[in-house]
């Protein structure tokens, strides 16, 4: 028998890697191979954050380290170099999820952008560092902005479509029952 | 309960930040092993997309035949403008048609006239497009043909009308095409007709801009780009496009390729210009291979001086 705790983690935790299966077949299909003019966001990143930061057992940091990994690996960027900042920056704030939890969205959604950008810049770095060709800051930044734009999107779609809830939440929605 | 949640975390702490360090020491030798050893990181990311996205191929066709169709169905609500666009572009096309059976004729005369051997071996794989970059930075596409197909890093790559790209990275069953507007992408090319040479450098716009132009004033909008040949990348004379006048006043090159819907490609299979290597020797006298069986005895004696 398996305890219902169990198995709603590892269900979310299968849900996880699904979701960025998916999210990583639709960046691959070739519908417009035209370079976009306003990149995208990077969704697996919002949806690793948020659920990092909502309930971090859902997210195993051995489950982001693959999915990033793979992901580094089908998009031609350098491997393991992003990957590792996703991983640094998710511990981050898995430090902070507890002490987060109390705050109001908008200090949540200023700490991810702040950890995102750090990312971001670190990457740079290293890869200025290493002189490994990289593409302009300006792009860059765009795809940091849409990413930073969509965050409170992906953690609405979280929170109503897939149930995602912070266990503080739940703890209160009892206590007011 | 916060306490019991504690007491879980300093139970399970130090393991997992062992587990974590060991993951990030890792992927840092990742990358570092790819800074170092690149094109064997490489064989290996070309091997593993090789082995996943073919698996995806039942899925991504289909998509993407169906999202192409609902594009295609939108652009029915405007078929009448199209209609009449296109026959106004057919009247156009019918006085090119002419001019180009001239020109044709002409060419084919004063090929004649030279003996001119346009390139022979300039055969060409179909494959079709299987996956894009996945990436906002990176312009590539997937072939579903490889090494398996005789195809060879790069070798250079049109759509039905104009150059595309240039394969680099080749799997058994796939090959990855960079594309020109890629900001990696760099290819000499001649501006005609002023036969201006410079380069086509991708920046991941639409229309990457001319580099390397020695008299730019001699380059107008309209004129035509094509491969030059410089440097044995290319086969020369492959259309790519037509010079046209960014907003920010720099010449950049608009494709005849169509960028917005790669479907099928074609992989050109190029061989390497023939290299003449060695510093001139002096001119032997041809000594016939299978005649002289019988006169073998007589032979020795020119030889020792057609080696000095």
């Amino acid at each position: 028998m398996i305890d219902p705790v169990t198995a709603r983690r590892w269900t979310y935790r299968a849900l996880f890697v699904a979701l960025a299966a998916l999210l990583l077949f639709l960046r691959l299909l070739p519908l417009s191979t035209l370079p976009a003019r306003i990149p995208g966001p990077d969704l697996m990143l919002c949806i690793t954050f948020a659920w990092v930061l909502r309930r971090p057992d859902f997210v195993p940091a051995l489950a982001i380290v693959a999915v990033f990994v793979i992901e580094d690996m089908l998009a031609m960027r350098p491997p393991g170099l992003w990957a590792l900042f996703v991983l640094l920056g998710s511990e981050f704030l898995r430090d902070r999820a507890g002490a987060m939890r109390g705050l109001p969205f908008l200090a949540e959604w200023a700490t991810v952008t702040a950890v995102m950008a750090i990312m971001l810049l670190a990457n740079r770095l290293v890869l200025a560092l290493v002189m490994v060709p990289q593409t302009g800051l300006g792009p860059t930044l765009l795809q940091l902005l849409t990413t930073v734009a969509a965050y409170p999107l992906v953690v609405a779609a979280s929170h109503l479509a897939l149930g995602l809830r912070a266990p503080g939440e739940l703890d209160g929605m009892r206590s007011r029952a | 309960m916060a306490r019991d949640r504690n007491a879980e975390i300093d139970f399970a702490g130090p393991v997992r930040r062992i587990l974590i360090v060991v993951l990030a020491l890792a992927l840092s030798a990742t990358f570092l092993l790819w800074r170092i050893d690149s094109p064997r990181v490489e064989r290996f990311r070309a091997a593993l997309v090789d082995k996943v996205v073919p698996n995806m191929d039942w899925a991504l066709l289909p998509v993407t035949k169906a999202v192409g169709m609902v594009e295609g169905f939108r652009s029915y609500a405007r078929i009448y403008e199209q209609n009449t666009e296109l026959k106004r572009e057919l009247q156009q096309m019918k006085a090119w048609k002419e001019a180009a059976v001239q020109l044709e004729q002409q060419n084919a005369k004063l090929l004649a006239q030279n003996q001119v051997r346009l390139d022979p071996q300039l055969t060409s794989v179909s494959g079709v497009v299987l996956a894009d970059s996945g990436s906002p930075f990176r312009q590539s596409v997937l072939l579903n043909v490889g090494s398996r197909d005789g195809i060879v890093d790069g070798w250079a790559t049109m759509d039905g009308l104009g150059l595309v790209g240039r394969i680099s990275g080749v799997g058994k069953t796939t090959s990855r095409v960079i594309l020109l507007t890629d900001s990696t992408s760099r290819i000499p090319v001649t501006v005609q007709p002023s036969g201006q040479k410079a380069m086509l450098a991708g920046d991941n716009s639409s229309a990457p801009p001319l580099e390397f132009l020695e008299s730019p004033e001699q380059v107008r909008p309209g004129d035509r780009v094509v491969s030059s040949g410089d440097g044995g990348v290319f086969p020369a004379g492959l259309l790519v496009g037509q010079v046209a006048q960014g907003a920010d006043r720099r010449l950049r090159v608009r494709m005849a390729a169509d960028y917005e819907r790669l479907d099928f490609l074609r992989v050109l299979r190029s061989h390497p210009a023939e290299r003449i290597t060695d510093a001139g020797v002096l001119i032997p006298p041809e000594v016939p291979p299978a005649l002289p069986v019988a006169e073998a005895p007589a032979a020795p004696a020119p030889e020792p001086e057609t080696g000095g």
